[in-house]
């Protein structure tokens, strides 16, 4: 009983920095997607070295505030293992149609052995006496610079994306939502929300990246030109 | 066949000794039986009950071994290698019937459990959970939990759990069979669960096993369940709708900041991502450095709060040299002396009415004197203030003047009772006065460090004013393309150039430029605005804004830059300083392809075009 609550513990703290890791990761996704995407102009954006790339990061004020708000909130539901996707769905203004959607899916390793701790115990009954644990050998560290690096490709696909993403006519806006767990805590800004699915969208899975605790995947689905 | 299992080192080891007594007793009993019922795995209770019943003191403990035993059986076909084994089983057995031993921490033993053990009396129930706890322990504990494992699989489990009570049905049963029914289509319902709902968390899991349990005790221990069926339809509606009920999706409320302009994202594509710096750098344009031409300026008074150099919109410089006026085409470079005043005064200010065709000439025993430049005659005088006019504007036929003693007079010029106005603020010198170009609001500056913005309909107090410069303010501009935007400089002891919105009266932009800022000009197509200094830098810096960023700083004159004026045309800036020079300066340039009409009126337009291509390229 004793040794699943100190492997909890260890597994805290080091959730802390890959939820911290993560919610950065969806901070500078949202400007990127905000600039590529043409949301705000190209003179709003400043560059910023991360990740060994140039990323663009939002200089307006307003919008700097309002990423930081919705991150504040990100941030403490990450902490918690609350969300299982962050949504960013860009949407025409005029005809206030969701043009574009992009997901990213959190899963939290934690949770997962967690499923498959309780499952093993079960099979274990099969195991020789002698087999380890397998919830010990489960995951593999990773280096910073191997995170990097899978983040940094996920930043290039979101750049060459524009390629194959249709041309966004009209002025767009932004909205981010989350799927968090149903006993999250909500602060009031947030409300609950339909999905922003968009119609007969085309689905473009791109890459993903992990840390030690946690696993994103990239997707971006697009209405279809006619 | 008794003695040797009770030999059987296994059971010593568990320690009970009414289990071990059993143990012993047991196997003579069901044996015959117990190869029957092989296909039925594990049905203890046929041969228990009837014995058990009768002795009741140890009924439970007894019990249970018959369940261990006819588990048992059911795969060991030979006796002896049964024995052997029985022990551990017996264990097991109890703990199985109810799946919520795993929660107590039991998991091995309950897991295996299910099926049979249920069968048994009711009475049992408790003891299994006490017992596990005491038997768990020892080798023994490995075999069985090979059993145990296969059966866990939820599938499985449920279907031998029909399995079972369907053989328990034919033989005498001490327990109700709908009991040991009920068990298993709970198991079957929350082993569907957990298909239908393939996510399911552990705590899913966790949930359902702990109704399986109840629904196993519920035979003996009154207790409400959770309906077990109403789950598994939730979970599996959820997964038809394709919504995970553990999850909401929460959309951040407020709206997302408007973008500042239409973007077109072909455009954005084609740009490489560069930093603004290096842009600007690129594009940055050229300031021709030298000046255009150099006029000679004797006697001008080298007195920060005058204002002796205005440029008119007919293209002709007026400028105030000690006791007289001068004019100076710009057309024709000719030049002519306006006036000359009587020996006991002298010009404190000069400015060119709108339409270019009257200059107002300040002087210094506070008279305000009209001329007609073509004519070339005085059209009147205007009294009124008891010190020198040492800054004087126009807003059409109104004259606006300050003076010495801090008091600010509007002048109709049309009409005889000319003082229309008088502004009270200042307590000091007036030497900084600029009508907005719609005439909807007056900016002064003051030796007292105060800058007053007057809305024009209401004078008697000015708008805002303005405490931030440490020093006289004397330049002050307003912007052409922001009429909300107005420039103001301090003087020596301040040094900053601030930016205010005359609208809310909030300061938007400060500069410190490091030296006396003596006048400042909006550019009327580039969105840059210079400054002249005086002590110690004597030059002209041109600025952009908003960024702020000192384009180019020209070092214009010997000693301070005291005045300086547009041309018409926006494109040079005439600078006079105590060096008693007039410069004129080519800095606002326009590019070849702006016709002199676009970048006067529609300054604001070509300068948006510009910044686009910037943009794009």
């Amino acid at each position: 009983m004793s040794a699943p609550k100190e492997k909890s513990k260890v597994h805290k703290l080091s959730l802390k920095g890959s939820s911290k890791l993560v919610a950065e990761f969806f901070e500078y996704s949202i400007n990127s997607i905000l600039f590529q995407r043409g949301v705000y102009p190209p003179e709003d954006f400043t560059t910023v070295k991360k990740y060994g790339l140039n990323m663009l990061v939002t200089a307006d004020d307003q919008v700097k505030a309002y990423i930081k708000k919705i991150m504040s909130q990100l941030n403490k539901w990450m902490l918690g293992g609350k969300i299982s996707k962050l949504v960013v769905v860009i949407t025409d203004k005029e005809s206030e149609e969701h043009v574009e959607r992009w997901q990213f899916d959190v899963q939290i390793h934690g949770k997962h052995t967690k499923v498959l701790s309780s499952r093993k115990t079960a099979d274990k009954e099969n195991d020789a006496p002698g087999a380890p644990e397998p919830q010990a050998a489960g995951t593999v560290e990773k280096t910073e610079k191997e995170i990097q690096d899978e983040i940094q490709a996920i930043f290039r696909q979101i750049t060459a994306s524009v390629t194959f993403l249709p041309v966004l006519d009209g002025d767009c806006t932004f909205n981010v939502l989350v799927y968090a767990d149903a006993d999250s805590e909500v602060p009031v800004e947030w409300g609950d929300s339909d999905a922003k699915e968009i119609k007969d969208a085309e689905k473009v899975q791109l890459r993903s990246f992990s840390t030690n605790n946690h696993r994103v995947e990239t997707m971006v689905s697009y209405r279809l030109a006619n | 066949m008794a003695t040797p299992l009770v030999s059987t080192p296994v059971k010593t080891h568990h320690g009970i000794f009414s289990t071990k007594m059993a143990g012993g007793r047991m196997p003579l009993t069901p044996s015959p039986r117990g190869r029957r019922d092989s296909v039925a795995s594990n049905n203890s209770s046929p041969f228990t009950p009837p014995r058990h019943d009768s002795e009741t003191a140890k009924e439970h403990v007894r019990s249970v071994y018959g369940g261990n035993l006819s588990s048992y059986f059911a795969k060991s076909v030979s006796r002896t290698s049964r024995a052997y084994r029985e022990s551990p089983k017996s264990n097991i057995a109890r703990v199985r019937k109810s799946p919520k031993h795993l929660e107590l921490g039991a998991s091995d033993w309950s897991l295996t459990g299910t099926g049979p053990s249920s069968t048994q009396s009711p009475s049992k129930e408790r003891l299994r959970k006490e017992i596990p706890g005491r038997t768990r322990v020892g080798k023994t504990t490995v075999r069985i939990a090979h059993n145990a494992g296969d059966r866990f699989i939820p599938n499985r489990s449920a279907s031998e759990g029909l399995v079972t009570s369907g053989a328990a049905k034919p033989e005498e049963n001490q327990r109700p069979k709908t009991s040991g029914g009920d068990g298993s289509s709970v198991l079957a319902s929350a082993a569907s669960a957990f298909d239908i709902g393939g996510r399911g968390t552990d705590e899913d899991l966790t949930a359902a096993l702990e109704n399986l349990g109840l629904e196993d005790d519920e035979s003996s221990s009154s207790y409400t369940k959770p309906a077990p069926d109403a789950v598994a339809y939730e979970s599996s509606l959820a997964n038809a709708c394709g919504v995970n009920l553990n999850t909401r999706i929460l959309a951040f409320k407020p709206p997302p900041p408007e973008s500042s302009k239409p973007i077109d994202l072909r455009a954005q594509y084609n740009r490489p991502l560069k930093t603004a710096k290096s842009q600007s750098a690129q594009f940055r344009r050229r300031v021709q450095t030298a000046p255009e031409r150099v006029l000679d300026a004797p006697g001008l008074l080298d007195d920060y709060y005058l204002n002796l150099l205005d440029w008119s919109s007919g293209n002709q410089v007026a400028i105030g040299l000690e006791r007289s006026v001068y004019v100076w085409s710009a057309d024709s470079g000719s030049v002519s002396c306006l006036l000359e005043t009587s020996p006991d005064t002298y010009i404190s200010s000069v400015k060119w009415s709108g339409d270019g065709a009257y200059v107002g000439v300040g002087l210094g025993t506070g008279e305000v004197q009209i001329w007609d430049v073509e004519e070339g005659t005085k059209l009147r005088s205007m009294y009124g203030h008891e010190s020198r006019v040492g800054v004087m504007g126009w807003s059409k036929h109104t004259l606006s003047t300050g003076a010495r003693s801090g008091l600010v007079f509007n002048h109709d010029v049309r009409i005889a009772q000319h003082k229309v106005a008088e502004l009270v603020s200042h307590t000091s010198e007036v030497c900084g006065l600029e009508w907005r170009s719609d005439g909807a609001q007056l900016a002064t500056g003051g030796n007292d460090n105060l800058v007053n913005i007057w809305d024009a309909r209401s004078l008697s107090a000015p708008k805002f004013t303005k405490t931030n410069h440490r020093a006289a303010v004397k330049a002050l501009s307003w912007c052409p393309w922001q009429l909300n935007l107005l420039a103001t400089g301090g003087g020596s002891y301040d040094r900053h150039i601030h930016f205010w919105n005359t609208t809310t009266g909030a300061r938007t932009n400060s500069i410190d430029t490091g030296s006396q800022v003596t006048s400042l000009r909006w550019s009327n197509h580039y969105r840059e605005i210079v400054s002249s200094s005086g002590f110690p830098d004597n030059s002209l810096s041109i600025w952009s804004y908003p960024t702020l960023v000192r384009n180019v700083e020209i070092p214009a004159h010997e000693t301070r830059v005291l005045h300086s004026c547009l041309s018409p045309d926006g494109q040079l800036l005439a600078t006079a300083a105590a060096d008693e020079s007039l410069k004129f300066w080519k800095i606002f340039e326009r590019k070849p392809g702006t016709s002199a009409s676009a970048s006067r009126e529609g300054g604001v337009g070509s300068k948006a075009q510009m910044t686009k291509s910037m943009t794009i390229r």
